[in-house]
């Protein structure tokens, strides 16, 4: 029992941090229609340039500001140089230049930052937390703890800067209908250039969790990437979906890991490791066809 | 007129139809005589398309009871309309955008060909023969609504005019008993309308198709329909010959709007 | 001056919708196969046949399949590399474990295999669209992989999944030279070309087209969405099979199932991009163009590295391709998103006027 409960809190930590991607990705679409699929990317990029930065003397405080301003102003140039251009195109035309962008940053970071794989060091020991481990006999990282705190804290702050901020009212009506945004004099443009620049720092937040965590390296693209089946759990839509999606997800695999191999190994024989790599999406897949709009995501009606 | 209307092919009855909260047709009832040009008009957010595609399948009422040519139609999928022989054309213009004029009005046909992927990938078989069978049939509508100068075009490419006649083509290639027509003239300017007009025209005509119509154009509902029907709000608050609606009380409060 | 239509006129239906109507394309593409099948084999070398003509028209081949899917139907997968895997590992073992079977028919069994599982991952397509099926299909690409490797008896217990492919044999004959292999892929891709072009100039491709562009006018005109959607799946996955059987056995010779990478689903992806979405030519020019310019890059940058007196590393150089891929994606889908296909096209509308200016 303890052990299960070890591997659902360290699943559900470890979701958070799928959420905190996935956050990204969420913006993005609520703002402007476009699916990021480089949010990955960015978040790779991110971790890069902290660690890339501090390769080349910064502290670390200077090097997350600096890695904050590349960030921003890599999301405004994809804004004004590719995006602005596809405006009137297909979404699936705007989702596939997103895959370009991905690769165009997963060539273009390593050759400025290195691709070797590196620490990043954010003081936090990945280690289980003595108290619980005495008291309830539990391994629960201090790392996780503190990268769910992160995680909890950039959500909430999100969600009031979406709430009571000038741009937060702006960007929701933007999201709502870009048309009436337009037509009652939201500068469209400015909106979308904060948007990118918004989920920049979310990839930042995210990049230096799992760049600590794992170590900074070409890997940690493939990480971002489990933010897809997330989105789809909780709804294309939905901050709240991300962080529940997130949650599903990261609790649900390690489960899957730990549970599902020994039966399997029963019934053929051989080792069945690896689930992980795949669980997501196909529960994410196997979800879809109960319920195609996620779980808090708006159902849609096509009008004829 | 010489045509001769028959008897009732489609009858609706207390059709009820809702999304979510949101009331789109209350208790309507009406028919549709063989071979009648029956018009369905009301202010925007009447129902009217919401009431073609409960004809057509495409939405489900929740109460009320259809049926067509004297039987009770269950719940159906839109697909299967087309199986009745009802064709249809829409609102905003929904053409093939990536095929050409000749393939869009192909697809109209799709019902009507038998051939299966295996003997089109090689080419033999009835899928030739087929092929030119119906390229024959397209020809005869394309001739009819003279467009042939742009069968080989893009869709996209066309002028707005020109969609929609390529539209009502797609639905007429189908050969179909009942033709749905949503706002096939809006937008259009006089000329154009009048070439619509004569087309719908023709088409009963010629074919003795049954012609479901949305329009807003009055002068246009009033010179060509049969019969018509009026929606305000999701309800009918009128039925019958242009005449008739024409100096119903109710009408024109809806028209002029209420407290007049 | 060459190439126009005039004077040919159409006096019949059939001679109007044949596949190449203008004259001077139908010579051109006799000229073209016969340079492919007579003259090529006569004046390539080895390199030429391993390392660029098989792979060449072995990913044309899943590119079709990918454009049927995604040009034509209008779904996007991003799962292509393992359906390819499914074929591959289903002739391996249709020559393995039935006895005396031919191995074109293995081909052909491997390429119904793929469609079976292109079906089971097309399934959601029936209520999901765009983004959310292309994430759906991520699951065919880590799931399929995920089981070649782990269960022991599809490899035939090898290890880590590798699986060493049996030899070609037809009517006695041993494919075993790569001219020979050559002209075998040759034979193969040609044939499901045309197919493809048959397809899609009939019904079968007008109501993918018509489910692509507008789904709810399609089932208003009687196109069911069901068998339409699953019938694209099946026929791509069809095509990604044969091309991932010949990929094992006529390219690599050995293939492990980490190699039917998601990187490699995207490159399937670039090549339609590129070529050309909805093209059946655009195939065989994204493909070429996908797989030339990485070889392209390997000669010309080292050169202009030492040129600017840069100092570059294999890294590098594998970091500007994969640079260079994402920005010529996002290029083209700005400036032509019809690729490379549509430029061939404007050329030759360009010709048919030249000399004169209109």
């Amino acid at each position: 029992m303890n052990f299960f409960l070890e591997v659902l809190v360290g699943g559900l930590l470890s979701g958070i941090m799928y959420a905190l991607v996935a956050l990204g990705f969420v913006l993005i679409y609520k703002a402007s229609g476009v699916f990021n699929f480089a949010q990955g990317a960015m978040v790779y990029l991110a971790a890069l340039s902290v660690v890339g930065v501090m390769e080349w003397g910064a502290p670390l405080w200077l090097a997350v500001i600096l890695a904050f301003a590349i960030m921003t102003l890599f999301g405004i140039a994809t804004e004004k140089l590719v995006l602005r251009k596809l405006v009137n195109q297909p979404p699936i035309a705007l989702f596939m230049a997103t895959i370009g962008l991905a690769f165009f940053i997963e060539g273009l970071a390593p050759m400025i930052f290195g691709s070797e794989p590196r620490a990043l060091d954010l003081g936090i020991v990945d280690e289980p937390i003595p108290w619980i481990l005495d008291n309830w006999n539990m391994v629960i990282s201090k790392f996780d703890l503190v990268a769910a705190g992160v995680g909890a804290l950039l959500v909430g702050t999100l969600a009031l800067f979406f709430q009571y901020t000038r741009i937060g009212r702006a960007l929701r009506a933007v999201a709502d209908d870009h048309q009436a945004a337009l037509s009652i004099g939201i500068p469209l443009q400015h909106i979308w250039a904060i948007v990118w620049g918004v989920a920049g720092f979310v990839a930042l937040v995210a990049g230096m969790m799992w760049g600590a965590r794992n170590g900074v390296q070409f890997a940690l693209t493939f990480t971002a990437l489990k933010a897809l089946p997330v989105l789809i759990l909780g709804g294309f839509t939905s901050v709240p979906g991300a962080i529940v999606g997130g949650l599903i997800i990261g609790a649900s695999e390690k489960l899957a890991e730990i549970y599902i191999p020994p039966v399997m190994q029963d019934l053929f024989g051989g080792n069945f490791g690896g689930i992980e790599g795949w669980f997501p999406y196909v529960l994410a897949l196997l979800f879809l066809l109960v319920r195609p709009e996620g779980l808090f995501g708006e159902k849609h009606i096509d009008r004829v | 007129m010489s045509k001769k209307i028959g008897d009732v092919i489609l009858d609706l009855q207390n059709i009820s139809l809702r999304f979510g909260g949101v009331k789109a047709l209350t208790d309507i009832s009406f028919n549709v005589r063989e071979h009648e040009i029956r018009a369905i008009i009301g202010p925007n957010g009447a129902g009217k398309s919401s009431m073609l595609n409960v004809i057509n399948g495409v939405y489900h009422p929740q109460e009320g009871k259809i049926f067509w040519r004297g039987k009770e139609r269950k719940r159906m999928e839109p697909h299967m309309a087309a199986q009745q022989n009802i064709a249809r054309t829409f609102q905003n213009i929904a053409l093939f955008k990536g095929m050409s004029v000749l393939d869009n009005i192909m697809t109209g046909r799709m019902t009507k060909m038998k051939a299966n992927f295996i003997e089109h990938a090689l080419w033999f078989g009835r899928a030739k023969s087929e092929e030119l069978a119906h390229r024959r049939k397209v020809e005869e509508v394309i001739d009819f609504l003279e467009i042939q100068h742009i069968r080989k075009t893009p869709v996209g490419r066309l002028p707005y005019g020109l969609q929609k006649r390529v539209e009502l083509g797609r639905a007429l290639a189908a050969e179909p008993s009942m033709l749905l027509l949503d706002e096939p003239m809006a937008g259009m300017n006089v000329e154009e309308k009048q070439d619509m007009c004569r087309f719908i025209l023709d088409v009963n005509d010629q074919f003795g198709t049954t012609i479901v119509l949305i329009e807003h154009d009055m002068g246009v509902v009033m010179d060509i329909s049969d019969r018509v029907v009026v929606l305000d709000y999701g309800k009918k608050i009128g039925d019958g010959e242009p005449e008739e609606v024409k100096n119903n009380e109710e009408v024109i409060k809806a028209y002029l709007g209420a407290g007049h | 001056m060459l190439y126009r239509e005039a004077g040919q006129f159409k006096t019949t239906y059939a001679a109007d919708q044949q596949l190449f109507p203008i004259r001077q394309d139908r010579i051109g593409l006799l000229l073209l196969l016969a340079v492919a099948f007579v003259g090529v084999p006569v004046l390539a070398s080895e390199y030429w046949f391993s390392a660029i003509l098989i792979p060449f028209l072995i990913f044309s081949l899943a590119a079709l399949g990918l454009n049927i899917l995604t040009g034509y139907a209008g779904q996007l997968s991003l799962g292509t590399a393992a359906f390819m895997a499914v074929g591959a590992y289903a002739a391996y073992n249709f020559q393995l474990r039935v006895e005396g079977i031919p191995i074109l028919v293995s081909f052909i069994c491997a390429g119904l295999t793929a469609a079976a599982v292109g079906i089971l991952f097309g399934l959601p397509s029936l209520r999901i669209k765009g983004f959310y099926l292309a994430v759906a299909t991520l699951a065919a690409q880590f799931f399929i992989v995920w089981c070649l490797t782990k269960f022991p008896w599809l490899s035939n217990h090898s290890s880590s999944g590798v699986i060493s492919a049996q030899d070609i044999v037809i009517m006695g004959f041993n494919f075993d030279t790569p001219v020979s292999k050559y002209l075998l892929v040759l034979a193969i891709v040609s044939v499901m070309a045309l197919a493809a072009k048959n397809l899609v100039r009939s019904s079968t491709g007008r109501a993918w087209m018509a489910v692509r562009d507008m789904d709810v006018a399609a089932s208003v005109i009687g196109i069911k969405l069901m068998p339409t959607k699953l019938l694209a799946f099946a026929v791509s996955s069809f095509y990604c099979g044969v091309a991932g059987a010949l990929y094992a056995f006529c390219y690599l010779g050995s293939v492990e199932p980490d190699g039917f990478s998601l990187d490699m689903s995207f490159k399937i992806l670039f090549m339609i991009i590129i070529g050309g979405v909805g093209s059946i030519l655009g195939c065989f020019l994204g493909a070429a163009f996908i797989l030339l310019l990485p070889i392209f890059l390997d000669f010309t940058l080292p050169g202009v590295a030492e040129l600017f007196g840069l100092p570059f590393s294999n890294a590098t150089v594998s970091h500007i391709q994969i640079l260079i891929f994402g920005a010529l994606i996002m290029f083209f889908l700005i400036v032509e998103p019809h690729g490379l296909a549509r430029l061939w096209q404007i050329a030759k509308e360009k010709l048919r006027l030249w000399p004169f200016p209109h």
